[in-house]
């Protein structure tokens, strides 16, 4: 157990490692221009950045956005996902929405949420919202599909009514499938949120690129990406790790 | 083994007719007028060739399936659905619930129909115990041997103290030893508890150490009874090696060679 940990640590250690060293050599003996900053120095840019607050300030706003995006649209996808899962009639109704607007890309949408709701905050919530939000129906949905019959049958003979059978067996059958999918709509969060930011905002780190870019801020744009790199990184460790914890319960096979 | 006095029918299926429609709108016929009683307190094997609609006659019994004609009665009640007087043991696994440890498993049941909490804890219990799974009450079914699963299936059902127990091979999917550890288990189950079982086998052997009464199936499409054995074998007679279990074995087997033929008939 804990070698298996020590094994797992040390290969991500030698891998994070390994990209800055080839960077660094790419950077320094390779490209060798001030368009490609080495890590050193995109490092240094990244303290002096952090120190003034300006660093924490857009990755904070990025990230607030995300997180009242993707948990509105978390909110409103999963009851939608067990509504169509659960019912034939609401999957027939619902059924056009999720499989034509999920061909729609968020980014497509931008323009259409800045006219709509401003340059502000509520174009960029509406953007993760909608990001968010078909993929949490998809993934509940046919998770709901994916439950054993036989886990409900057991259910009704041990005397569980229709309400109880939702509840006790199939809402925590379909937990591994709900996470998948929002697992999978963080990362559509990243990508939909540096669009936006890129393309019409006052904040967040995606608006640091494109001022950066402006004034030719090589070495700040590296820190953008070098963040948005780690924090998504991170976010889905987070997910990784509690699909883990529930997965060995609520795995709905094994 | 079945005690005197007058014997009396808890399930009853007379005329009962199952067809199937596939998606391009064939009719298959599983059952035609078949006729079957299930007596109280008896263990009761149905047996049959593969295909020969057995699980159907538990799924209609459990009330999973509707007869297309016919009756299906439960101590004189028609069966409208599935209910918590009928426990049912799968073949498989994936009817436990993987989120829950062993022993919230066997309290669902009661959990479901607002059983008190002190109770149902030490009902769980027992019926733990009963089925020798102590100790392993905290566990989660994946972390547990098919053997052991079987056996929470068992406790879940025995717990929830239902009328009948509709068993569908449910010791299919075990290996050999396991499976014949698990019938003596059940035996010894069943003779502390003296409940009513209906259960679904195609291994003769099987039947023959469990069952009070051996209802052998015709070959499909269109099955009925092909007739009723009964076992009246003491308990150290439950022995492959006894004679009296080969006498049996010969009669069972011979009915069962009867409708395979049939069966090879029609699929040449």
């Amino acid at each position: 157990m804990m070698g298996e940990r020590v094994r797992k640590l040390t290969g991500y250690a030698i891998g994070f490692a390994s990209m800055f060293v080839l960077w660094h050599l790419a950077a320094v003996y390779v490209v060798d221009s001030v368009l490609f900053p080495p890590p050193g120095r995109v490092l240094v840019k990244a303290w002096e950045l952090a120190r003034d607050g300006v660093l924490g300030r857009q990755i904070a706003i990025s990230m607030q956005r995300i997180l009242i995006g993707f948990a509105g649209g978390s909110a409103i996808g999963i009851p939608v996902g067990l509504a169509i899962g659960s019912f034939g009639s609401v999957r027939r109704v619902l059924e056009p929405y999720t499989e034509f607007f999920r061909f729609i890309p968020a980014t497509a949408m931008i323009t259409v949420a800045v006219i709509w709701f401003g340059i502000g905050e509520g174009s960029k919530i509406f953007l993760i919202i909608y990001t968010t939000v078909f993929v949490v129906i998809v993934n509940t949905a046919a998770g709901v599909g994916a439950v054993a019959p036989n886990k409900i049958r057991a259910a009704q003979s041990l005397g569980a009514s229709r309400g109880q059978i939702f509840l006790y067996v199939a809402l925590p059958a379909t937990v591994p499938y709900i996470l998948t999918g929002m697992r999978a709509a963080m990362g559509n969060s990243f990508i939909t949120i540096i669009a936006a930011e890129l393309i019409a905002a006052n904040a967040g780190l995606g608006k640091m690129i494109w001022d950066a870019r402006l004034f030719m801020l090589v070495d700040q744009i590296f820190v953008a990406l070098v963040m948005l790199g780690l924090l998504g990184f991170l976010t889905d460790r987070l997910f990784r790790w509690a699909i883990y914890a529930f997965a060995g319960r609520y795995s709905p096979v094994t | 083994m079945a005690g005197g006095g007058a014997r009396v029918a808890l399930v009853r299926l007379s005329g009962v007719s199952k067809v199937f429609r596939s998606l391009q709108g064939k009719e298959y016929v599983a059952l035609r007028d078949l006729d079957l009683e299930i007596e109280a307190g008896e263990f009761f094997c149905l047996l049959g060739t593969s295909g020969c609609g057995k699980t159907t006659v538990l799924n209609l019994v459990a009330g999973f399936e509707r007869p297309s004609t016919g009756r299906i009665e439960i101590g004189g009640r028609a069966i409208e659905g599935p209910g918590a007087d009928r426990g049912v043991v799968f073949q498989g696994d994936d009817s436990l619930y993987s989120w829950l440890s062993a022993l919230a498993n066997i309290e669902f049941g009661m959990r479901m129909r607002g059983v008190e909490r002190g109770e149902r804890r030490a009902r769980a219990r027992h019926y733990l115990e009963l089925v020798g799974l102590d100790g392993q009450d905290s566990k989660h079914p994946p972390e547990l041997s098919g053997g052991m699963k079987q056996r929470i299936q068992i406790a879940r059902v025995l717990a929830n103290e239902p009328e009948i127990l509709l068993m569908d091979e449910p010791f299919g999917a075990l290996d050999a030893q396991t499976r014949s550890v698990m019938q003596q288990e059940l035996l010894k189950i069943w003779r502390a508890t003296r409940k009513t079982v209906l259960f679904i086998t195609h291994d003769i052997d099987e039947a023959i150490v469990l069952a009070t009464r051996i209802g052998v199936m015709q070959a499909g499409p269109g099955s009925r009874l092909k007739g009723v054995v009964p076992v009246e074998l003491e308990v150290a007679e439950r022995d492959r090696t006894a004679d009296r279990f080969i006498a049996v074995y010969r009669r069972v087997h011979a009915m069962i060679r009867e409708e395979l033929a049939v069966a090879m008939r029609r699929s040449a």
